[in-house]
This record gives structure tokens, C-alpha cells and sequence, in this order.
């Protein structure tokens, strides 16, 4: 099996006076319509009492999504589960689809009332998988090409934590265009 | 590419490694084909591999039940599907971890799970969102470390539990770690605990008076005993079979006064034994080694055990543990000291008044990390560890009230070490007051859950911590635990105010609901358990909280505690005074009765149906079932009052008026005749299997029918309590039972 547990977050750019619980009934009227293709959303959890957890989760069979508070921002993150497309390159392609959609969703959602905005030009990637990609500079070095092709040849990649426990997580800083 | 398998083939034991591979091997066998969905199932579960709520593939989005149309055409047991997400629930004997456990821990929930970690209440630790695939993988990185999920759930011996504070307690008789220790070793996988019909729960307690290991709610319990012979201190246990939760609470009985410390193992294997041999295996609802001893009564049970281990071929096992329980010991990481003059951080003493306990060993404390709905995230559980590193080492345990606690923590340490625990966002105090609500999951994971216990528990958590400051001492020291339903995960019976989820229909639509259960005992081994009082919506469980609290505090006498203040006060009062909010306003008027707290969706416990000629066949039930539910009322009063041969007749003809609604619902002439009426409810809903097992509807049925057979000649208050108990479960039973007639069209 080939590494494909991705996970993506992007940030808000503004969320003034969005509250984590105001996804939840966002994340439910998303399951009534199975609003993410390719996804089976299956269920709504609230873990909003939990630190650096993962807020309102969505909970699909391919991936799931939450709200995120890492770095003390708010965001939107996305955990690919299975495997989707073809090579490193292919899923981590699937998981910023889905994350990129979530947040095109959201932005649109009426509830929000037009206040959420994510930002294009920085994001995280993390790769959800200890074995096949332990938190160290040689992994780093051979996730830089794939990363490279689907975020293009600009964007700047940064290393964000040397802690060996931590999952490997790489900082995406894209120029604007 | 490299796989869990490979790297760390030398890192487990191998018999643990060949139990994971078999596992994978049946996977494998059942993916292909080669292996029965119920054989796959038990084998599952015999590995904590539970199934979750919503797995059958169907699920009510609050507008209509969807079809959860999953890529696998297979099923991982009966109406299980496989890609399903499912729960892992992983043994931690009498709750130890070390920190490097802790950090596979948090990171086994992140790769494969939601980045969250569940603490039961019986200290286990659960995963949501599994998909049936990792787990072998799950289970060889626990394995690495010391963990194993064997026999975490099916019929099998659970994990063994006991005191968070044993060691360390100020009234311990000994520390009951090693012992608890052997036995959860001794009993994993033992061939004479594979045959049970049902699970088998130990926990082991220090001392008597406390709460501790919650004996009398197990299966089997020991509680810490010595006697002195020939001017020698022996250590031995004063042991209970036969307790447990469930349904219908049963006490535990004493076995034995004093079983020397040699005897425990042996003995262990010969109930094991016993109970593989005589417990019931078709009837699962009563096939907990509880009914066993009911049926035979302790002193026969007794006689079978010791019979039993006169059988049994000596094993070395049974003492060579023995050897080290004396000098067994953790070690603590820092030298005793006291808090003296520390600056104090902002909060520090709120905590330090509620959540630290003074070791019996001077210096040292415990100290407790609170976790709301006993969950923590990976992020959280690594900060934990490496928290415990600098402060507590490796002497970290979780609670069955779902929380984690630091052991032989240096006085001197505590400022920092609330600093710490406040920084990831566990540094909230009430550790074991009204503020640390426990809850099972649940609607929110659980299949058999009717309301949403963690949503409720959310909510009253919020609500009491808003307010903690100004309770009164009396109030903040009573323990509130809510189960989803009837099932008592969330142990509702040994809590002050307890509550079970359970539902009624108004109009067309099923209002969410709590049974308030109150007069439960926390302390003495959980010794005593509550009764139902009155359901309530879900929605006015916080104005009942209020409600019983305030009059508590304007009238308790002296130092009386609130057991006492139950009794005295007495239920019809108590229910005279929550009367009101039974009430539930029609949707039209408030809709928010409608749908669970945390839960935007209207609702359901299923597809809703409506029937257009219901109107008149329903209110001729609920007539009927009002007077079951005030049949059952008045049995609790009497049982109250220790008429125990009133108690059991009016519980008796609750259920049978309960059963007439249901068989009038069909046959509107029915007499009101007990043997037509058991007979015609046996003919019509029991054999049909009408009202199977989506609402446990059969098991409850059992309860009338065993009653209607064998009247007690001179009902004991075991007896009649336990007939109360059931007969308000049936009763409820019933409510659901009509629903299903609704939902097709038989009404």
C-alpha cells in the first residue's frame, strides 16, 4: 500500500463571529443532500470540547472533514482515508480536491452569511501515516516532487515541526498569481 | 513497501503476534467468501471490534433514512457492513498506561480513527470511525507496547478493573494491583472462559466503604481482606459473584468471607467453569452469570464452585505472582514534598480543591485530569505523556468516571503541573463532582443508544460549570451518570441523579426522553441502586436537575445525605414535584422537544410512520399505558415502604395491563384475563417475533412471561425490586412495541 492518508488544512481568512458549533448543522445539511462528490457522508460528531481536536467532525467513508483550530486558527481540514487516484501524487490530488470543495461549500453556505473566507495563498498538508512516512528529513525530501507537481513549482515548502513524534506536516505557501 | 507486520515482527510477543495474524487471516478468509458473516462477527468482537450505530447502512438525515451505499457488497456480521465505521475498544487493565503507551495510543487514534480518544467507564479505552481493515494493524502497535485487545468485548472475560487509587489509597486494606494484574493475565484466552454464554466483568476494590472497584456491580468482585492466623497477617478477598448493571441491576453475593490469596486464581477458573458449563447460551438477556446464581441460589452456586476446584489440575500460575505482591511497588519519579508558599497560579485552588487526593504516602498526591465525556484528543493524550514523564512517570491510570489520573505526583509539582494541564485544555476542576457528568456514547456511536446521553451530558456540564462556584457544597458533591438507554453503560443506577434514554410518541412524532433514576449509592461498591422515578423530554432534564438540587438544599437536615434525603422525601412527592415537565407541547408549538440535544435533526429512532386511523386505537393505548406506568409507580412506592408481596403484584399486573394495550391494539375485546392476556401476547408479538430485536422487545417479554409462570410465594426485596425494575422496562417496551404497529400499518 502507498502512502494516500493525506490530510489538508486551509485557513480562514476571515470568521469573524462564526462559532465551531454553527458547523453543525451546516456538516448534517450537507449529508441530506450528499454535498461532496465523490464522498459518502455518513454522520456529525461534536467534539468542540476538546483542545486541538477535531471541532465538528464530518464524518465520510472516503475521508473525513472538521473544523480545526491548529496554530490557534480557525480552518477547515480534510483526512483522506482511502486510496484515491493513482501514485503520492494522485491522492494527495483527491485530498485537495475534497478539502478545496469543503471549503467552496462553506464560503457559499447561507448560514455563514457570506463571513467565511479560506485562504489560497498558505496551506498544511500532513501525511497521516507513521510507517510509510515517519516525521524526518528524508521523507520530506522524497514528498517534495509530488507536492511540488500538484501545488506547482512555486510554491514554497516548509517542514513545520522536527518533533519525530509529530506527523510529518508540510507548510504551503503559494504565490498569488 | 514496508508494513506494521514487518517492522515490528520482533517487537511482540509472539504468541500475541500469532493471535493478530489469525485475526488478519480471518479478515482475509471473510473478504473472500470462506467464512460465515456470524462466525466473522463473534470473532470481531472477541477482539473489541464493535459495530457502530448507523451500521446496517441506514440512516435518518433528519428529513427521510438514507441508504449508506458503501463501496463492499460484504458484511463484517448479521446487517453489518463492512466498510461501515466501526469501534475499537482496547483493554487497559485496572486503567494502567505508562507514557509511551499513551503516545501509541494518541497516535493510533489519529492515523486510523478521528484524533480522539474515548475513556469508558470501566476504564477501557475506545476508537470511532474504524474501518475493519486497520485494525489488525491497530492491534500489532498496541501489541508492541504491552496492549492487546483481546477479549474486549464478546462473551469472554472483559477487562479486568479495580481502584484508580489503589497503592496509594488511605484506606486500603493492600494494594489489590498484582492481584488484578494475574488475573486479567491468568483469565486471557483461558480455555475455561471461552464457553460463557455472555460477558464476564472483574474489578477488584481496596477497601469496602468507598467506591473503589464498584464491586457490587460485577460479575465477580474481590475487595481487599486480611485475617490474622497464628499471630500472621494473611492477605486474602472477600469475594462477590453474580452482581451487574444492565437492565435489571442485581446485587452482588457474597461468595466467600476470605479466600486466601492462593485460592483467587483457582477459584476464578472454577466460577469460570461453572458458569461455561450451567449459564444459559440461548436467552442471551439471561445469560449473565447474575441469572445463573438467581436460579440456583448462592449457596447451591457455591457448592458447584467448590466442587469444581476440587477438579481442577494445579497450575503453577495460580502463585507464582505471589512471590512479589508484597514488595510490589511503583517507584516514584521525584522525592515527597510539600506545597509550601508556592506562588499559586489563577484557578489553582478551585482545582486543588476538587481534583487533588493526598496519598497515603506523605509528599505525594494524585492528581485528576477531567475529560468532558471522558474524550481527549491525540494532541492532548501526547501532552499528557510527555506531562506524565516530567511529573508522574509511568503511574498514570484512567477512572470509570472517565478520567485519567497522575499518581505520585511530588506536592511541591502542583502549580506546575496545573499550569501544564491548563495549557492543553485538561486543567478543569470537579473531578468527581455534579460538574464531571458521565455519560455512555449513546446515540452519537452506539446501535442500541434512544437518546443522546453525551449530548445531554455536554449540555448539563456546561450548564453546572457556568454555576459551580455558587452550588451549594451538599449539591457539588453529588455524582450525575446518564446511560443512552436502558442498558446502564453509563452505570445511571449508582449515581445520585441518574438517567436513561428512553422515547414517547405525541401526535405522529417520537419526542426524546430521560427515566429519572434516583436514590443510587456510588459509595460502598456502588451499594445500592436507584429506581426509576418519571420520563422526562430530554429537553427539561436540566429544570429537573435544578428542581431536585434547590429543594435539597432548602430541606436536607443536618448533614443528610441525599440518599437519605430521597427516602424521606419520598418518590410520590419527588414525582408530584417534576410532574409538570412531563409535559410536551405539540411540535407546532415548540419544536426544539423534538430533536436531542446536540442534534439538529428532528427525532428518530428509525423511519417514522404514520397511520391514518391511528387516532382512536392510540388513545384507548395510552390509556392503558397510563395506567401501566401508574401500576409500576405505585409497586415502586410500596416496595419503598417494604411491602414487598404488593410490590411484585402491582409490578406483575403492570406489565400485564401493558401487554393488554398492545394485544387490544389487535383483538379490541380482549379480556382483561392474566392467562389470555400472556398467552395472546405470547401468540401474537413474542412467537411473531413482531417485536424482536430492534427494541429488545422479546428479552423484556421474557420478564412477564417468567412472572406470570413463577409467582414468588413470598417475594423477597431482591425479588421485587428487581420485577419494579422490569416491569417499568417492559412497560417502555410496549410504548416502542406500538410504534412498530403504527409503522406497519397494524394499528
Amino acid at each position: 500500500m502507498e502512502l494516500h492518508r493525506f490530510g489538508i488544512k486551509l485557513f480562514a481568512a476571515e470568521s469573524a463571529g462564526i462559532r465551531v458549533k454553527d458547523f453543525v448543522p451546516v456538516f448534517h445539511s450537507w449529508i441530506q443532500r450528499q454535498a461532496v462528490d465523490g464522498h459518502l457522508l455518513v454522520d456529525v460528531h461534536d467534539y468542540g470540547h476538546i483542545q486541538n481536536g477535531p471541532g465538528i467532525l464530518l464524518v465520510a467513508h472516503e475521508g473525513n472533514f472538521c473544523t480545526d483550530m491548529a496554530e490557534g486558527k480557525l480552518g477547515l481540514a480534510y483526512f483522506r482515508k482511502q486510496p484515491a487516484g493513482t501514485g503520492v501524487e494522485g491522492h494527495l490530488d483527491a485530498a485537495l480536491k475534497a478539502v478545496r470543495q469543503g471549503a467552496a461549500l462553506l464560503e457559499k453556505e447561507p448560514a455563514f452569511e457570506g463571513q467565511l473566507r479560506f485562504r489560497k495563498d498558505e496551506l498544511l498538508v500532513i501525511a497521516n501515516d507513521r510507517l510509510l512516512a515517519p516525521n524526518d528529513a528524508a521523507t520530506f525530501a522524497t514528498l517534495q516532487s509530488p507536492l511540488s507537481k500538484v501545488f506547482g513549482a512555486g510554491a514554497t515548502l516548509t517542514h513545520a515541526s522536527a518533533n519525530p513524534k509529530d506527523r510529518l506536516t508540510v507548510r504551503i505557501q503559494v504565490p498569488s498569481p | 513497501m514496508p508494513t506494521w507486520e514487518e517492522k515490528l515482527a520482533d517487537s511482540l510477543n509472539p504468541q500475541l503476534a500469532d493471535e493478530i495474524d489469525k485475526f488478519a487471516t480471518e479478515i482475509t478468509l471473510r473478504k473472500q467468501g470462506k467464512l460465515d458473516e456470524k462466525v466473522f462477527a463473534e470473532t470481531r468482537l472477541r477482539r473489541g471490534c464493535y459495530g457502530q450505530r448507523y451500521d446496517n447502512g441506514h440512516r435518518h438525515d433528519g428529513i427521510r433514512s438514507q441508504e449508506l451505499r458503501y463501496p463492499a457488497d460484504l458484511t463484517k456480521g448479521p446487517d453489518t457492513l463492512w466498510d461501515a465505521p466501526g469501534m475499537q475498544r482496547i483493554k487497559i487493565p485496572f486503567g494502567g498506561m505508562n507514557p509511551d503507551q499513551m503516545d501509541v495510543l494518541a497516535d493510533l487514534a489519529e492515523e486510523y480513527a478521528d484524533g480522539v480518544l474515548h475513556v469508558t467507564t470501566r476504564q477501557d479505552i475506545q476508537y470511532h470511525f474504524i474501518h475493519i481493515d486497520d485494525t489488525p494493524a491497530i492491534m500489532r502497535r498496541l501489541g508492541a507496547v504491552g496492549i492487546t485487545t483481546r477479549e474486549a468485548c464478546g462473551n469472554s472475560v472483559r477487562n479486568v478493573t479495580a481502584c484508580p487509587l489503589a497503592g496509594v489509597c488511605k484506606t486500603e486494606t493492600f494494594d489489590v494491583i498484582p492481584y488484578a494484574q494475574a488475573t486479567a493475565k491468568f483469565m486471557l484466552g483461558h480455555p475455561d472462559a471461552q464457553g460463557f454464554g455472555r460477558k464476564f466483568k472483574i474489578a477488584f476494590s481496596g477497601c469496602r466503604e468507598e467506591a473503589c472497584g464498584l464491586v457490587n456491580m460485577h460479575d465477580m468482585g474481590a475487595i481487599a481482606a486480611t485475617r490474622v492466623e497464628n499471630g500472621n497477617v494473611r492477605r486474602g478477598f472477600e469475594l462477590y459473584v453474580g452482581g451487574g448493571l444492565g437492565a435489571v441491576p442485581h446485587d452482588a453475593k457474597l461468595f466467600d468471607a476470605f479466600l486466601p490469596e492462593e485460592e483467587l486464581l483457582p477459584f476464578t477458573q472454577a466460577i469460570s467453569r461453572v458458569f461455561a458449563r450451567l449459564g444459559e447460551k440461548k436467552q442471551r438477556d439471561r445469560a449473565r452469570i447474575k441469572f445463573l446464581i438467581a436460579k440456583l441460589g448462592i449457596e447451591e452456586f457455591k457448592k458447584l464452585v467448590v466442587e469444581e476446584r476440587k477438579t481442577l489440575t494445579p497450575d503453577p500460575r495460580w502463585t507464582e505472582y505471589l512471590g512479589g505482591v508484597e514488595s510490589y511497588g511503583e517507584k516514584p519519579l521525584k522525592p515527597p514534598t510539600f506545597l509550601n508558599g508556592q506562588k499559586r497560579p489563577e484557578g489553582f485552588d478551585g482545582w486543588y480543591a476538587t481534583n487533588v487526593y493526598r496519598q497515603k504516602q506523605e509528599g505525594y498526591v494524585v492528581a485528576s485530569v477531567t475529560l468532558p465525556l471522558g474524550d481527549l484528543s491525540s494532541w492532548q493524550m501526547r501532552q499528557l505523556a510527555d506531562i506524565a514523564r516530567r511529573f508522574s512517570g509511568d503511574s498514570v491510570r484512567t477512572t470509570v468516571e472517565q478520567n485519567i489520573v497522575l499518581r505520585w505526583v511530588s506536592e511541591t509539582d502542583l502549580p506546575d503541573l496545573y499550569r501544564e494541564l491548563a495549557r492543553i485544555g485538561l486543567g478543569a476542576p470537579g473531578a468527581g463532582t455534579i460538574v464531571d457528568v458521565v455519560a455512555c456514547p449513546g446515540t452519537d456511536t452506539c446501535k442500541l443508544g434512544i437518546s443522546s446521553s453525551r449530548g445531554l451530558a455536554g449540555e448539563l456540564r456546561t450548564r453546572l460549570a457556568a454555576k459551580s462556584f455558587n452550588l451549594d457544597a451538599a449539591v457539588k458533591n453529588l455524582r450525575i451518570k446518564i446511560s443512552g438507554c436502558f442498558n446502564s453503560c453509563g452505570q445511571h443506577h449508582i449515581s445520585d441523579l441518574g438517567f436513561y434514554g428512553t422515547t414517547l410518541t405525541v401526535g405522529n412524532r417520537k419526542v426524546p426522553h430521560f427515566q429519572v433514576v434516583l436514590g443510587g449509592k456510588w459509595q460502598d461498591n456502588g451499594g445500592a441502586y436507584g429506581l426509576p422515578l418519571v420520563r422526562v423530554p430530554s429537553k427539561r432534564i436540566p429544570d429537573v436537575i435544578d428542581r431536585i438540587t434547590d429543594r435539597y438544599v432548602r430541606e436536607r437536615k443536618s448533614e443528610e445525605n441525599f440518599q437519605d434525603f430521597v427516602r424521606r422525601t419520598g418518590k410520590k412527592e419527588l414525582r408530584s414535584m417534576l410532574e409538570d415537565l412531563t409535559a410536551v407541547p405539540p411540535y407546532e408549538v415548540d419544536p426544539s422537544y423534538y430533536s436531542d440535544w446536540g442534534d439538529p435533526r428532528e427525532y428518530t429512532i428509525g423511519d417514522m410512520g404514520t397511520g391514518e386511523c391511528a387516532g382512536e386505537v392510540v388513545s384507548i393505548a395510552e390509556f392503558d399505558l397510563a395506567s401501566a406506568d401508574r401500576l409500576v409507580f405505585e409497586a415502586q412506592l410500596h416496595l419503598d415502604e417494604k411491602d414487598y408481596a404488593n410490590a411484585d403484584k402491582l409490578a406483575y399486573r403492570a406489565m400485564l395491563q401493558a401487554a393488554l394495550s398492545l394485544v387490544r391494539a389487535q383483538w379490541m375485546e380482549a379480556p382483561d384475563d392474566a392467562n389470555v392476556i400472556t398467552q395472546e401476547f405470547r401468540t401474537r408479538f413474542f412467537d411473531t417475533n413482531i417485536w424482536g430485536d430492534r427494541y429488545a422487545g422479546s428479552k423484556f417479554a421474557q420478564y412477564m412471561f417468567i412472572r406470570h409462570e413463577n409467582p414468588p410465594p413470598a417475594p423477597t426485596h431482591d425479588q421485587a425490586h428487581r420485577l419494579v425494575e422490569e416491569s417499568q422496562l417492559f412497560v417502555e417496551a410496549v410504548v416502542r412495541g406500538h410504534d412498530i404497529l403504527k409503522e406497519r400499518g397494524q394499528k
